[in-house]
């Protein structure tokens, strides 16, 4: 079997993350568009419906700003999870998924 | 945090922890495991058992054991030397548990992080059908070294037990092999009668291009054995199915013993 694509580190740089993957690429996925693609089923079925004009933020979004993590945690062999500073923590990232994310870095 | 998220958890007294799974229901998948769990013990290593069938637990019949206080026991329980875990030792066979998915979540991960296991070469985890709830906890909260997928013969079997290929493939669970259960029967002369069909576990190995662990025979003696509470490997180690099961166990020993892939980096934020 081919070898699997997996990260070899993942640094937070400026205002994204970094991987360098075993195949010797390195991506960069800017936090805000990692938030915006929040895997989690909640999120999954909020980008399906159309925007709401008239949607009210969160005090917790407002106090949180611009998304950042607070944590980032590996989940079994296949993902990881980001916990964000507005509170929220169901995400879990395949790593194909992060691949996919984030732009190829020269 | 959330309540149904798992938490990583780590086992530094657990050498292996291997899971038995299967997609359909009725494969054997318990009786493997249990037989499989004895046969690793009767080569002096030392095992435990968890079963992880939450609605349907079959370990405290396979073992002879039944409800016990869990107020006033301590688990896990021991039989023939397998140290055990059930939902079974703590809901009677005459009740039903009737919870969804997040309590199962949240059991699994009880019977794994809060029993003392102790020193352990091996944690055969006997999982229930499907690739649901506690397929997903494991995967994501245990350091598992590999699964053993089981299947009949048939392609009725085959069919899910693709879907158990996947579900590991998926979650990058690595995938010792497929155990074809139930291959055939043999009478007193020596002749083998397919009974479920031929050579289902031997495709799905080739077509997903995972070891071939081996055949195991139908034999009227297994399923008594399981209902009186004692493994045939240890009841009848003479009889053919409990030398598959020997040999079984050998290869099962040595694929998990295969460098596995280290655990995914930690990010530095």
């Amino acid at each position: 079997m081919a070898a699997e694509l997996r990260p070899v580190s993942l640094k937070k740089e400026g205002d994204g993350l970094m991987i360098e993957w075993n195949d010797g690429a390195s991506t960069f996925a800017t936090w805000r568009k990692l938030r915006a693609s929040c895997p989690c089923a909640a999120c999954t079925e909020d980008r399906g419906k159309p925007p709401d004009p008239f949607r009210i933020l969160t005090p917790e979004e407002i106090a949180a700003g611009a998304p950042l993590p607070v944590a980032m945690q590996p989940i079994g062999h296949y993902a990881y999870k980001i916990t964000w500073n507005d509170g929220h923590d169901t995400g879990i990232y395949p790593i194909e998924r992060l691949r996919q994310l984030g732009e190829e870095h020269q | 945090m959330n309540p149904q998220m798992p938490q990583k958890m780590s086992l530094p007294g657990i050498k292996n922890v291997i899971a038995v799974a299967s997609g359909k229901g009725g494969v054997g998948k318990s009786t493997v495991a249990a037989n499989l769990a004895m046969a690793l013990h009767m080569t002096g290593k030392t095992v435990g058992l968890m079963d992880a069938d939450i609605y349907g637990p079959s370990v405290p019949i396979m073992f002879g054991l039944g409800t016990v206080n869990p107020q006033t026991t301590p688990f896990p329980m021991e039989k023939y030397g397998i140290k055990l875990m059930s939902m079974g030792f703590m809901v009677g066979p005459e009740q039903a548990v009737i919870w969804r998915g997040p309590k199962v979540a949240q059991a699994v991960q009880a019977f794994l992080g809060q029993i003392n296991w102790g020193e352990l070469d091996y944690l055969i985890i006997d999982l229930p059908p499907g690739t649901g709830d506690a397929q997903l906890t494991l995967s994501q909260s245990a350091p598992l070294t590999g699964a053993v997928i089981v299947t009949t013969p048939g392609e009725v079997s085959l069919i899910d037990a693709r879907k158990g290929v996947k579900m590991f493939r998926e979650v990058r669970v690595p995938i010792l092999g497929i155990v074809e259960n139930m291959s055939y029967f043999e009478d007193a002369t020596g002749t083998k009668t397919p009974i479920f069909g031929v050579g289902g576990g031997m495709k799905l190995a080739l077509e997903s291009n995972v070891p071939f662990l081996g055949e195991l025979p139908i034999d009227p003696r297994v399923a008594a054995c399981g209902d009186q509470g004692e493994p045939i490997v240890r009841k009848f180690p003479d009889s053919g199915v409990a030398k598959s099961y020997v040999a079984l166990a050998a290869t099962v020993a040595e694929a998990a013993s295969a460098p596995q892939s280290d655990a995914l980096p930690q990010v530095e934020l």
